[in-house]
């Protein structure tokens, strides 16, 4: 599955905990600084993408009614979360590396 | 502003609707209580953002129930992938009999033409025996299709009235075994 910054974002927020889909929202947009504003429709066709390949699944927590369905990584979706976050990685210190080297 | 949004949620599919659709307004009702505060053009601009976002996100919804999957394109192989969840549309079966009955149709019309043009010389052979051999065949190809059809989508509805479809999505036991 191809990761998006978005779902990257989403995943990233549920990294640490169970959250809720406005705790999501509110969480992405502070990891981005801002930048990265996601709408109801785009969380929740992330959500179900991710549901769907079994990256995230429904968390019963404490609040569980129909309007404040909490979701968790699975270890499948953590596992992914991890290669993608080496993949960034190994990017960032290519990426570093050849800016390094031109400025040379 | 709510109902706008509520209005929007109609644009998606139902299955998804069901799923989400409590959620999403919960969420939308949380984001523009807190935007409530902010000045105008804020609103506004969270107003088209989650309007635009909504409709982008029916338009994707309808796409994947039609292909069948997330990771693909118009054009992708699992376009014509069955899902689980997949049913026939009642109007398969009225489609089905408007196309025989239309194939049948342009047979007999075909039939009449052909009968209607005098022939230059008269036929050598047994032509006739031919011909309805060709529409008998026609016939039985549609008739074992009809059939197959029924019988696949008679399959299907029996599985999904046992519930099959729903033990890939089961988990397994957590409690202890007996006699531990």
């Amino acid at each position: 599955m191809e990761v998006s910054e978005p779902v990257l974002l989403i995943l990233l927020s549920l990294a640490g905990e169970p959250r809720h889909g406005y705790a999501i929202l509110q969480d992405t947009e502070r990891m981005s600084d801002g930048r990265v504003r996601l709408s109801t429709g785009t969380l929740y066709g992330a959500l179900a993408r991710l549901l769907d390949e079994k990256w995230i699944e429904r968390f019963k927590g404490q609040d569980n009614s129909r309007g404040k369905q909490a979701y968790r990584l699975t270890a499948a979706g953590r596992r992914n979360l991890r290669m993608e976050v080496a993949r960034l990685k190994h990017l960032t210190r290519v990426a570093a590396l050849r800016v390094a080297r031109e400025e040379t | 502003m709510l109902a706008f949004y509520r209005a929007l949620l109609r644009l998606y599919p139902a299955a998804y609707r069901w799923e989400f659709g409590g959620e999403m307004i919960e969420v939308l009702s949380e984001a523009r209580l807190d935007i409530r505060k902010e000045n105008l053009v804020t609103r506004m601009l969270f107003a088209a953002r989650e309007g635009g976002g909504l409709l982008m996100g029916a338009f994707h919804e309808h796409l994947r129930s039609i292909t069948g999957g997330y990771d693909n394109g118009i054009f992708s192989v699992r376009r014509l992938a069955m899902k689980s969840e997949f049913r026939f549309p009642k109007a398969t079966v009225g489609l089905m009999v408007v196309i025989l009955a239309a194939v049948m149709l342009t047979i007999e019309k075909a039939r009449a033409i052909s009968l209607s043009i005098p022939h230059a010389n008269p036929p050598v052979g047994p032509i006739h025996p031919t011909q309805d051999m060709i529409v008998h065949a026609l016939l039985a190809i549609l008739s074992w299709a009809i059939g197959a059809g029924a019988i696949g989508w008679g399959i299907l509805y029996a599985l999904r009235r046992t519930g099959v479809q729903q033990l890939s999505q089961m988990k397994p036991a957590t409690g202890q075994r007996p006699g531990k």
